[in-house]
């Protein structure tokens, strides 16, 4: 099973290599041109070129939230206990396993990979398919990594701050890698779609925005709550964790 | 002989009885400054605490360990030479509450964390302490503490500086309000229930 699944992430990811070249060059024209905006009058990394459209996708996410995600976040954490819930997310991160890997060796970052594949190895096989994180109780902490964060490593800009429906903070640069890295490195949509199975497809990904949701009921109700403008609190702290993460959580090389 | 001996031994005593009075409170270093308010909010600020209380306790917390005129100026921006002495002083005021009100209840939700420094390290004129918050057997966030002068200007968490955050958000709500300072007033005058 391991095994299998190995072999099927290095393919995906050597034909995911073939098409990376022709991606990269197009997401490097798209961000010169996000990048040649006119400077405004705002402090660095509070610009927002879009800001009028992205605040009216904000508002259209917040209605779209009230009415269906919040409520349903809130059946599913009141349904389900919190040990399946858990089951739930490990299983939809081990599922991540392999994108994940296949970043962290084009970052270069070999012992992160070797830490990927090692609890993907752990958790699909002693974990029962990624139910239980065993790999954690051996010191191998889960990290994030996706080729948007790829990209920002191969000196890829970011491009004007998007806010989208339904996925909220982005920006071309990463929108661009959220593409690659759910239809060209996963291997699991390519299986789904061989198996003519794209519910599966489909399940995981809702799944994935109904299990976040569920984990950020207090925290986004907390922003709603105390801060003055949520949406430029959201688009300040979403940036400095996107910059953290791209870093991998090393200091910047020089102070603010 | 023995007069002397006795004499030594009073010498060492006395010192001893002195160490802590010759040192200031303000001679703590930046790490000692971070450990005893992580300690004393860990303690003091989650539980069981009623809301007004738990308040009081963390303004004082947070006017010992920080240096909230400095963080005040600095989240105002460039805004902040825009504002006459009445704007700034009004805006200080509101500033404290704010943060008061945001900060405070987030202790509420405390639920076992453990804090420990791990380090610091030097970035121009200030210190950075660095800790980590975690939970036994979970990875655990990284927050560091900008540490100028003996009084904290800035906390990271997981890389989130919150100067930087308030900066962004006072910003934008001054920008709409179109570059008056008047908007941010009156928006910290509403969340934090008048001044």
């Amino acid at each position: 099973m391991t095994a299998l699944s190995i072999t099927a992430t290095l393919r995906a990811t050597s034909r995911a290599w073939r098409r990376m070249g022709a991606i990269a060059l197009a997401c490097a024209l798209l961000f010169a041109a996000g990048t040649a905006m006119p400077a405004l009058a705002q402090d660095a990394g509070d610009e927002d070129p879009l800001e009028d459209i992205n605040r009216a996708v904000y508002e259209f996410n917040r209605v779209l939230d009230g009415l269906l995600l919040k409520p349903a976040a809130m059946i599913y954490r009141g349904l389900l206990p919190e040990e399946v819930r858990d089951g739930v997310r490990n299983v939809l991160d081990n599922l991540q396993a392999p994108v994940i890997a296949a970043n962290d060796l084009m970052q270069g970052e070999t012992r992160r990979a070797q830490v990927t594949l090692e609890r993907f190895a752990i958790n699909t096989t002693v974990g029962g398919l990624g139910i239980f994180d065993v790999a954690k109780q051996h010191g191998r902490y889960k990290h994030a990594e996706d080729f948007g964060q790829t990209l920002a490593v191969w000196g890829v800009g970011g491009g004007p701050y998007l806010y989208l429906p339904v996925l909220g903070p982005s920006n071309p640069r990463d929108l661009a890698g959220l593409v690659v890295d759910s239809f060209v490195i996963d291997p699991w949509t390519h299986i789904a779609r061989a198996n003519d199975a794209d519910w599966f497809t489909y399940t995981r990904f809702g799944l994935n925005i109904l299990d976040t949701r569920a984990r950020t009921i207090e925290m986004l109700d907390d922003i709603e709550r105390n801060q003055i403008d949520p949406y430029s609190f959201i688009r300040t702290t979403s940036r400095q964790r996107r910059d953290n993460e791209i870093l991998n959580g090393r200091p910047a090389a020089a102070g603010r | 002989m023995r007069p002397r001996a006795i004499s030594r031994v009073l010498l060492i005593l006395a010192t001893v009885l002195m160490l802590p009075m010759m040192q200031p409170a303000t001679a703590q270093t930046p790490k000692a400054l971070v450990e005893t308010l992580g300690d004393k909010a860990i303690r003091q600020l989650t539980g069981n605490v009623a809301r007004p209380e738990r308040e009081a306790r963390f303004r004082s917390l947070l006017n010992d360990g920080f240096d909230v005129h400095a963080i005040g100026r600095f989240t105002l921006g460039r805004y902040w030479h825009q504002a006459n002495p009445t704007q700034q002083a009004e805006y200080l005021k509101l500033f404290e509450k704010f943060i008061v009100q945001a900060y405070a209840a987030r202790f509420a939700e405390y639920s076992g964390e453990q804090f420990r420094v791990v380090g610091e390290r030097a970035d121009g004129n200030v210190v950075v302490v660095q800790s980590e918050v975690f939970k036994p057997g979970n990875p655990p966030a990284k927050v560091d503490w900008r540490v100028q002068g003996h009084k904290i200007v800035d906390v990271i968490v997981e890389g989130i500086s919150m100067a930087i955050t308030q900066r962004s958000e006072f910003a934008a709500v001054i920008q709409r309000g179109g570059g008056n300072i008047d908007a941010l007033l009156t928006a910290l005058r509403q969340k934090t229930g008048g001044a």
